[in-house]
Order: C-alpha cells, then sequence, then structure tokens
C-alpha cells in the first residue's frame, strides 16, 4: 500500500512537469490557435537568464521575476516580428515557423553558456516531508502546488475576465473580432507574452530537477504535447489532469504490470485514453464543437 | 496545427499554361528529365552520389507525409515511425537472406498494414484522435525497437550491405545505389504524382477543405483518410528500404520523435500538398545540416533554426513557391509600389496555404 | 501571371539543377575512396610531407552535446598544443602538424554516417567520437573503404574484436569491463550483500550488468535482489527507485549515462530514507557535476571507476599533467571552463596514443597506422592513474581495459583494494 500511494505521488509530481510545459502550449493555443513548439524553448531562455542573474548574486526571487518580465517581452516580440507574418496563413507553417524557433533559441542557449548541464538554484527546499509511509520533497509539493495554483489562474482568465474573453474570440475568429473593435494585435501579443511568462514560471520550477542545459525540455515537451492533446487543447484544467494521468499511470503500469516494464510503460496512456476517445471524441475536457457546413 | 483548412490544395487545380501545353514541351520536359536523372550518377563524384542517394530517401519519406498531411489535411506526427518499420524489415530480411524482391515488397506491406490497422481506428474519430496516435507512434516504437531485440538487434542496431554493383556493369556502388534510389523514388514519386492528379487526389483536396461537404457529396471522408494514412505508410515503408539501402543501418534511434518533427518541417519548407516541393524538402533535410557543418560545426543548431526561419519568411508557401513569389514580384515592380497583388488562385481565402497574399504581410516581407 | 504558375515542371529542373550545383560546391572531393587500389606505399588520403587531417564526427549539439564537445575539445587541444612545438615526428621522419575536421551528427546514426562520407576521402583516419549506433552506422562502410575508425568513445565490444572490425578500434573500457571490476570489489567482502539493480536500457546498461554479474558468479554472500531498466529519454525515474527502495538492498548498481536522472536519483533514494552504498559509471560519478548536487555524502560509500585522474579532485590540483592539460584546453581546444565531462580527459589521452602511432608508422600510409597503433604496449599516456594503462594488442579489448575502482571521499575519489 506504502508502494502504490508513493507511485501516485511520484506520477504527480512528475506529471506537474510535463503539465507546467503543456499549460504554456495550452494558453498560446487558446491565444492564437497555435501549438507552440518553442514553448519550452523560451522557458529554457528563460531559466538562463534568471541563472545568469543568480551567478552575479542577485536574489532568487528577484532573479525569477526580472526572467518573468524579460519573458514577457520576447513573447511579444516574437508575435509581433516573426509569428505575425504566418498567423493567418496555414496553421501547419506557422507550427513548423515554431519548429524552426526552438532549434534556433536551443543554439543560442548551446552558443552562449554551452552544452554542459548546470545547476539551477530551487525556489522550495529540497526537505522532505513523510506521512502515511510516503516521503516526498517540498520541492515537489511546492512545484504541483504552484502549477495546480497556474491553472486555476488560467482557468478563471479564460472563463471570468474581459481579457480572456477577448482572447479567446481573437483565437477563434480574428476578422470577426476585429469587427466587434477588439485590438486583435495587441491582444495576440498579450497572449504569446503571458504564455511566455507561464513558461518561465515552468522553467524555473522545473530547473533544478531536470538540471540548466539547452535541452533541458526537449524530452519534457513530448510528453507535455500528448498530454495537450490528451486534455483536448482548450482546458486547462484538462491538460493538467492528462499530464497527471500520464505521470500516474505510466508509473503503476510499469511496476504493477511487468508484461509492461518501465521501457514500454509511456504506451499505458495513450491506449487508455485512445479507448477514452473512443467513447469521447472531442478529447477528455474539450469542448463539442458544432460544424457548419 | 489542428486547424481546420477551410481551402482546397491550389496545385492540383491550378490551370495549365498555354506554354506547357504546346506539344514539344510536353515531351521534351519528360524526356528530359529522364535524360539527367541518367546520366547524373556517372558524373558526380562518391561524395555527391551518396548525397543525391540520401536526398532521394528522405524526399520519398516526405513525399509519403505529403499524402497524409499536405494533400489530404491530417496531422501526422509519425512519419518517422513507418520509415523505421520499412528499414528494420529491410535489414531483417536482408540479414536472413531473403529474396530482396521479397523483402522490398515486405518493406511497403508490412507499414502499409500497420498504418491501415492505426487508421481504421483513429479516423474514425477526427484530428484530434490521429494526432495522439500519430505522436504515440515514434515515442512507443523507440522502446519497441529495443524489447524486440531478437528481430532488430537492439540499441546496437543492424547493419545490411546489399547494393553492391552488379559484375560487369562498371558501375560503383555508390553509382548503382543512385540508380536504384533514383529507379524505386521515381517510381513511388511518378505513382503519387498520378494519384494525387486523379480522382482520388480531388477526393483528398476535398476532405481536406471539409469533411462535412465532403460527405454531403458522397465522399466518405473515413475511407479517404483511411486510404491516404495507408498509402502514406507504405511509402513510408519505401523510403525505409531506401535508407537501409543508402545508409545501411538502421537502430531505434532512426525513429526517434525528433526526426519525425524534421520530416515535417522539411515537407512544409519544400511545400506542403506539392511534388516538387517533396523533392525540395528531402533536399532540405539533408543539405542543410551539411551545408552548417562546413559553416561551423559547433554552430549547427543555432544555423538550423536560423536557415528554417528564413526561408519561410521569405517564401510562407515553401521552396516550391519560389516562382510564384517570383512572378509577383514582377507583377509589383511593373504596377510600382501599389498595394499588393491580388489572390493568386481564385480559391484561396483566409486560413489558406497563402500566407503571403495578405496584403498587410506581404509589405512586412519586403520592407 | 498563369503562364509562369504552370511552369511547375520547368522549376523542379531548375531546382533539381541548383541542387547539383549545391552538392558539387559542398563536396568538391576527389574519387581517392572509390576502389581504393593506390599503389603500394603511396601515401594515403589525408597525409602530405608536412600534415595530417583527422576526421571525428560526433554529438556537438542535442542531448549529448556535452560530452560529445569534449570528445573534440581534448584531442584538439593536445595537437593544437603539439602543433604549437613543431608538430610530431613521425616514424618516417618527417615532421608534421595535424588538422581536425570535427563535424556534428547530433547523435543521429544517418547524418554519422553522412558526416563519415564526406570526410573519408579527406581525412587520414577518424578518431574519438562518441555514441555506439553512431559510430556503428558506418563500421561496414569504413572496413570496406579501408578507413582507420579508431580510439572512438563506446564501449560497444564489436570495435574491438581484430577479425570483425580490423579498421578499428575502441578506446575507452568497454562496458562489461567497468561492471566487473566493481563486481570483483564487491565479491572480496565477506558480509551478506543484497543488491538492486538500475541499468539504462541499451547496450551501455547490459554490458554494465552483464559484466557485474559474471564477476559475482559464485560468490555465495551476494544476491542480486531486484533489477530494472529506464529510458535515456525518461524525464523522472522516481518510480525505479521507488520500487528498488523496498528491496531493501544495500547495494545499489546504477548503470546510468545521464546526468540529470543521476543528480535526481542520488536525492530521491535520499528521500525515501534509502541509504545503499551507490556503484556509478565512469562518465556519471562526477565530484562537482554530480555528487554535490545530489548530495551523496548521506551515503555510506560511492564507488566508480575510472583510468584517468579527474582535474577537479583536490589531490590533482598541483599535478603537472593536470595543469598542462587544462592551459591546452583553454588555450587550444576552445573549452574555456573546467571541463565537466571526463570524455574531454579521455579525448586528451587518444590525442596523446595517436602521437604514440605516428612516431612509430613507418610509411605514410593507414596500413602502417593501423600496424603501429595495434602494437603500442603498456603507454601511460597523461593523466592517467596508476595502475592502468594504454595497451593495444590484445584481440576482443579496447585500447585502455583496465580500470581501477574508487571510492568517494567527500571530495574527490581515492583508488580502493577492497570493499569496506
Amino acid at each position: 500500500m506504502g508502494e502504490f500511494v508513493q507511485l501516485v505521488v511520484d506520477g504527480l509530481s512528475t506529471g506537474s512537469v510535463y503539465a507546467a510545459i503543456a499549460l504554456a502550449i495550452v494558453l498560446v493555443h487558446s491565444a492564437t490557435g497555435l501549438v507552440n513548439f518553442a514553448q519550452g524553448g523560451m522557458a529554457v531562455l528563460a531559466a538562463y537568464v534568471a541563472w545568469v542573474l543568480t551567478n552575479q548574486s542577485v536574489p532568487l526571487v528577484v532573479a525569477v521575476l526580472a526572467s518573468i518580465v524579460f519573458s514577457f517581452v520576447l513573447g511579444a516580440v516574437v508575435e509581433r516580428y516573426l509569428m505575425r507574418r504566418f498567423e493567418r496563413g496555414d496553421p501547419d507553417t506557422a507550427v513548423v515557423v515554431t519548429i524552426g524557433l526552438l532549434t534556433l533559441i536551443t543554439g543560442i542557449a548551446g552558443w552562449l553558456w554551452s552544452y554542459n548541464n548546470q545547476q539551477f538554484p530551487s525556489l522550495f527546499p529540497l526537505d522532505t516531508v513523510s506521512f502515511l509511509g510516503v516521503s516526498i520533497s517540498i520541492r515537489s509539493i511546492g512545484t504541483t502546488l504552484s502549477i495546480v495554483a497556474v491553472m486555476i489562474v488560467l482557468q478563471l482568465l479564460f472563463v471570468r475576465t474581459k481579457l480572456g474573453l477577448a482572447l479567446r474570440a481573437v483565437a477563434i475568429n480574428p476578422q470577426s473580432a476585429a469587427f466587434s473593435g477588439l485590438p486583435v494585435e495587441r491582444l495576440l501579443m498579450v497572449g504569446w507574452g503571458l504564455a511566455a511568462v507561464l513558461g518561465a514560471v515552468a522553467g524555473a520550477l522545473v530547473a533544478p530537477q531536470l538540471t540548466l542545459t539547452p535541452g533541458m525540455l526537449d524530452n519534457a515537451l513530448v510528453y507535455a504535447l500528448a498530454a495537450v492533446i490528451l486534455g483536448g487543447l482548450t482546458s486547462p484544467v484538462g491538460v493538467v489532469i492528462a499530464a497527471w494521468m500520464i505521470g500516474v499511470l505510466e508509473n503503476l503500469a510499469a511496476v504493477y504490470v511487468p508484461f509492461i516494464g518501465h521501457d514500454l510503460k509511456i504506451a499505458v496512456p495513450f491506449i487508455l485514453l485512445f479507448v477514452v476517445l473512443v467513447v469521447r471524441p472531442q478529447g477528455l475536457f474539450g469542448r463539442k464543437t458544432v460544424v457548419r457546413v | 496545427m489542428a486547424r481546420v483548412m477551410t481551402a482546397p490544395a491550389s496545385s492540383p487545380s491550378s490551370p495549365s499554361s498555354s506554354w506547357r501545353r504546346r506539344p514539344w514541351v510536353r515531351w521534351a520536359t519528360p524526356l528530359l528529365i529522364v535524360a539527367v536523372l541518367a546520366v547524373l550518377p556517372l558524373v558526380g563524384t562518391e561524395f555527391q552520389n551518396e548525397t543525391l542517394a540520401r536526398i532521394g530517401v528522405f524526399a520519398v519519406a516526405v513525399l509519403g507525409l505529403n499524402v497524409v498531411m499536405g494533400y489530404t489535411g491530417q496531422v501526422s506526427l509519425g512519419q518517422i515511425f513507418f520509415l523505421g518499420f520499412g528499414a528494420y524489415v529491410t535489414a531483417y530480411g536482408v540479414s536472413q537472406d531473403w529474396n530482396i524482391v521479397l523483402v522490398f515488397v515486405l518493406a511497403c506491406l508490412l507499414p502499409a498494414a500497420a498504418g491501415l490497422l492505426v487508421a481504421l481506428a483513429a479516423a474514425r474519430l477526427g484530428g484530434l484522435a490521429i494526432a495522439m496516435v500519430t505522436i504515440a507512434l515514434p515515442i512507443v516504437g523507440v522502446p519497441l525497437a529495443k524489447r524486440l531485440n531478437e528481430y532488430t538487434g537492439g540499441s546496437q542496431g543492424l547493419s545490411a550491405r546489399f547494393a553492391e554493383s552488379p559484375e560487369g556493369s562498371g558501375l560503383y556502388d555508390d553509382q548503382w545505389t543512385l540508380y536504384l534510389v533514383i529507379a524505386i523514388g521515381g517510381v513511388v514519386f511518378l505513382l503519387t504524382h498520378f494519384l494525387v492528379r486523379g480522382k482520388y487526389g480531388r477526393a483528398f483536396a476535398i476532405v481536406k477543405g471539409n469533411e462535412n461537404v465532403a460527405a454531403s457529396m458522397g465522399i466518405s471522408p473515413y475511407r479517404y483518410k483511411v486510404l491516404a494514412f495507408t498509402i502514406a505508410s507504405a511509402i513510408g515503408g519505401v523510403s525505409g528500404f531506401l535508407y537501409m539501402l543508402v545508409i545501411q543501418y538502421t537502430s531505434p534511434e532512426t525513429m526517434s520523435f525528433g526526426h519525425s518533427i524534421e520530416l515535417l518541417a522539411a515537407m512544409v519548407i519544400g511545400g506542403a500538398a506539392s511534388i516538387v516541393g517533396s523533392l525540395l524538402g528531402g533536399a532540405f533535410y539533408v543539405l542543410v545540416p551539411q551545408l552548417t557543418n562546413q559553416v561551423d560545426a559547433s554552430l549547427t543548431a543555432l544555423l538550423q533554426g536560423a536557415i528554417l526561419l528564413v526561408v519561410l519568411f521569405v517564401l510562407p508557401g515553401g521552396l516550391a513557391s519560389l516562382p510564384r513569389a517570383l512572378t509577383r514580384g514582377r507583377r509589383r515592380l511593373r504596377a510600382g509600389r501599389g498595394p499588393a497583388a491580388p489572390p493568386t488562385t481564385p480559391s484561396s481565402t483566409p486560413g489558406s496555404g497563402t500566407a503571403a497574399e495578405q496584403p498587410e504581410t506581404e509589405r512586412q516581407g519586403h520592407a | 501571371m498563369k503562364r509562369h504558375l504552370g511552369s511547375r515542371k520547368a522549376v523542379g529542373i531548375a531546382a533539381a539543377s541548383a541542387l547539383a550545383l549545391t552538392v558539387t560546391a559542398c563536396g568538391g572531393g576527389n574519387d581517392a575512396g572509390r576502389g581504393g587500389d593506390a599503389a603500394e606505399g603511396a601515401p594515403s588520403p589525408g597525409i602530405t610531407d608536412t600534415s595530417v587531417t583527422l576526421g571525428i564526427t560526433t554529438p556537438l549539439s542535442g542531448a549529448t552535446a556535452g560530452p560529445g564537445t569534449c570528445t573534440v575539445a581534448g584531442v584538439t587541444a593536445y595537437m593544437g598544443m603539439k602543433n604549437a612545438e613543431g608538430g610530431i615526428e613521425f616514424g618516417d621522419g618527417k615532421t608534421r602538424t595535424v588538422e581536425i575536421e570535427a563535424l556534428d551528427d547530433t547523435y543521429d546514426p544517418q547524418q554519422a554516417k553522412a558526416n563519415y562520407d564526406q570526410l573519408k576521402d579527406d581525412v587520414f583516419a577518424m578518431t574519438a567520437g562518441l555514441g555506439t549506433p553512431t559510430n556503428r552506422a558506418w563500421l561496414d562502410a569504413a572496413i570496406a573503404d579501408e578507413v582507420p575508425q579508431v580510439l572512438i568513445m563506446t564501449g560497444d565490444p564489436i570495435f574491438s574484436e581484430t577479425e570483425q572490425s580490423p579498421w578499428q578500434l575502441g578506446f575507452v573500457p568497454i562496458y562489461q569491463n567497468e561492471g566487473e571490476a566493481f563486481g570483483e570489489l564487491l565479491a572480496t567482502s565477506t558480509e551478506e550483500h543484497k543488491v538492486a539493480i538500475l541499468a539504462q536500457n541499451d547496450d551501455y546498461g547490459e554490458g554494465y550488468v552483464e559484466g557485474f554479474k559474471s564477476a559475482i558468479e559464485g560468490s555465495d554472500n551476494i544476491e542480486i535482489v531486484d533489477e530494472l531498466t529506464y529510458e535515456a529519454t525518461d524525464t523522472s525515474v522516481d518510480a525505479q527507485l521507488t520500487e528498488l527502495a523496498n528491496s531493501e538492498a544495500d547495494i545499489f548498481f546504477n548503470a546510468m549515462s545521464v546526468t540529470p536522472l543521476m543528480i535526481s536519483a542520488l536525492q530521491k533514494a535520499q528521500q525515501l530514507g534509502w541509504t545503499p552504498s551507490w556503484f556509478l559509471p565512469s562518465n556519471t560519478s562526477s565530484p562537482t557535476a554530480i555528487l554535490e548536487p545530489g548530495g551523496a555524502a548521506a551515503y555510506p560509500g560511492i564507488y566508480s571507476v575510472s583510468f584517468s585522474k579527474a582535474p577537479q579532485s583536490p589531490a590533482f590540483a598541483e599535478d603537472e599533467d593536470v595543469q598542462t592539460y587544462l592551459s591546452a584546453l583553454k588555450d587550444y581546444g576552445n573549452y574555456p571552463d573546467p571541463p565537466a565531462f571526463p570524455h574531454c580527459q579521455w579525448s586528451w589521452m587518444v590525442g596523446a596514443t595517436l602521437e604514440q602511432a605516428f612516431q612509430n608508422m613507418e610509411e605514410p600510409t593507414r596500413d602502417s597506422f593501423m600496424e603501429a597503433l595495434r602494437s603500442i604496449e603498456g603507454y601511460e599516456a597523461p593523466l592517467m592513474l596508476p595502475d592502468t594503462s594504454v595497451s593495444t594488442g590484445e584481440d576482443g579489448q579496447p585500447a585502455v581495459s583496465t580500470v581501477v575502482v574508487q571510492k568517494f571521499n567527500g571530495r574527490g575519489y581515492d583508488t580502493v583494494e577492497t570493499f569496506e
């Protein structure tokens, strides 16, 4: 029993890493209708900025705040001067542009700071708390709670605020949004800026565990994309739950189903959710859309 | 990525020119291509031939992706899996001394069967499910290849050399290999060309444009999606066969997710829904790492990212849209500094594959 | 307008010609590789009377770029230092400078093969590249072209089987050797031991485990209680550690090559209250880069195997070898920071070993080079630990086949003879 609970807790904490990136991807998707592969790369860049500052003996919290400001500007600039050319075109092209951006950012980070692993100080201590025979580090709890907080804020932003409504309107139909007087271009910049901020928070949360390298989030990005697709692309709650499901299910399957083992465990969430999709084609938490001919 | 594209692909329906209708052009063009391809392997150096052969491999892989994604509009993140599958089938067959023709047939059929199975289940559920299943293919494929180490050689992979030039042909191995790649790849390109120009191609385009319209016209989106996916998988298998022919080695790394994404990028850079674009995409996939290695081997990622962005910034429609872009540039010069040209294809609507036609983005690019 | 729109085929031809031109520009090599029917004793490609060119294909970007960059930096620094002294005097009496051409393969076998194809006619020998699949991809081609593929950074035994791989030689100990060395040490213990194993799911992990198991075979006091794997692309190994901690093993054999996972494994086991003695492979046991952030002081013993001096270790701070090495790395290797991976040191030793071979080769040919390379016996390369050496004569063994087991002392490592 202790092992089972421990595995669930471990899975939640691993899943939170995926969820952090997945939330940023959902934010950009909700605001611009695109899947941004460079989200992880931008988060890594923000983490490097914070890391450089802490090396200049800037306090960690201040450094992270500075990297958040940097990220907002970076996100807005990327939208204005790079993505805008592609936003109304073929979405596949825009996605490939973000892939190019990811490669470029990774290359820049490798060039400036080398491909070596750098230690990133943690916002939360690594001390362990135990209850019911389960051990968990304060860092994991802190990361998970931060993700939940971000998720709730995002959900509220989209559902309860005018800004969220405007962002969604722009994503769904930029032209109608423009006709109804919304400042579409500025909203797109804000959407990208906010997503980059979210990425910076995610980067600062997971960098201590993954150690800072230019490709730090590449593997996590694949799982985050999977979570985004499983969670239904539009719902912050959905993708976080999907990310946790990936983390927990793969742990349990690996340990309790010997045939699957630790090598094939990643197949489990996909298979299970494929079964779910057969029942609910719009994803776990996606909205059902009515299509008109 | 999940956005539904609303315009049918422009290229299959683009009107033929009067220039191209002249009989001598219609005869001479294919003849010229065949002649160039026949002579090419004889004049190049060994390394040039090897590079061209590699381009052939990835051009076929990109072509397969184009069938399902470019022409039919279904997001596939797992094309590399079928390349890897085909490569493994080939390597295993060669190591068992099976007849090479049989190996080739199996390298097409087995990936096609896998693709069919995947598509039968996923295509029923729409875009999201296809994206999900296809992203899972390389992610699961890599550990699966290691698990099946009896057949795959595990993480150490499989080597197979089976392209030695026949006795008495007087050809070097690299020339012989390139001829095989040109012949097999050429047939695949030709068949795909006829497929997408024909009634299936029109059906694919309608499904890509709007599934409900397709259904109302009596075209089953499901059937055509499954068909496109299966054909793409078979072509992927062929590219895997060619991969073994040229690279002569495969391992689980061959089918990693990163390479699948690189294929997708190559498809868009070459030009989605374009036969020539697939060839250019394959060339991009092979030549850009080569080029960046020449410039500075320690900055390859930075340079590759920059090149990709510059190409798409200048040509959002991919390399295959270069002539269109040039035409427009010339027209604009003639028309002075007036507003941009009207859309080049009548079917073009916002959200179609031709971003450069948006007036405001046009100015940005040439400012 | 329409006229131009339709001329796609013409464009295709134009594109193909442009392509051919690009390829020509990129290639530009000669056809020396074809046939390989050079006259007896004539110089091989890549060598002149005044210089010799070596080729490297290794990951310089992507997930393994950290160690990959080191594999180039060490040998480049060594040869840079030698060139600054005027060059190396070869066995044929001529003094040559050594040029190095390194290409990035991103750990993609296909790209590695392409890099090899590009280099094979311009370089005298290929060397120092990192990775099993990336070296295997052109193994057969190198044999067919008779291009040396030597002193490469993989512990895959195939590269050291002379019969199968006449033009190859590995540099670092085969993975089995490293696992075996620790198994032998453990077998000296008289107490009862329970061992938990975590291994990377590839030839690297399998090799370590195989060597370890063969060494403890017949030791009744040692029992393997649990054995798991992980993928090099995993972001976390928490579940494996949770499962292994329940085995209550007192020895943890962790054949892991991924730096961040090793750090988080060290942290996770402590959180779970599991404090066994650890065994770490030679490439993931850096005191500063791994043990310190991982909090290794919490464990009763951290063992690793090594054959090179660790520049970070205080024991070697004043060592002359180490100081020469660090300054050359900065001046000629384009590697200003203290090396984070042992591959930098290994690559430096590759440089020294190549120099030995160059000094003994009597003709400027690849044949003569292979012969000279295969007859190095008991050479103590710079940075080597006592009791280890470069010996290339033994079939089935790479250039370095001896390792010593070391125990972490809180700051660096000490060589140990018995398990305490």
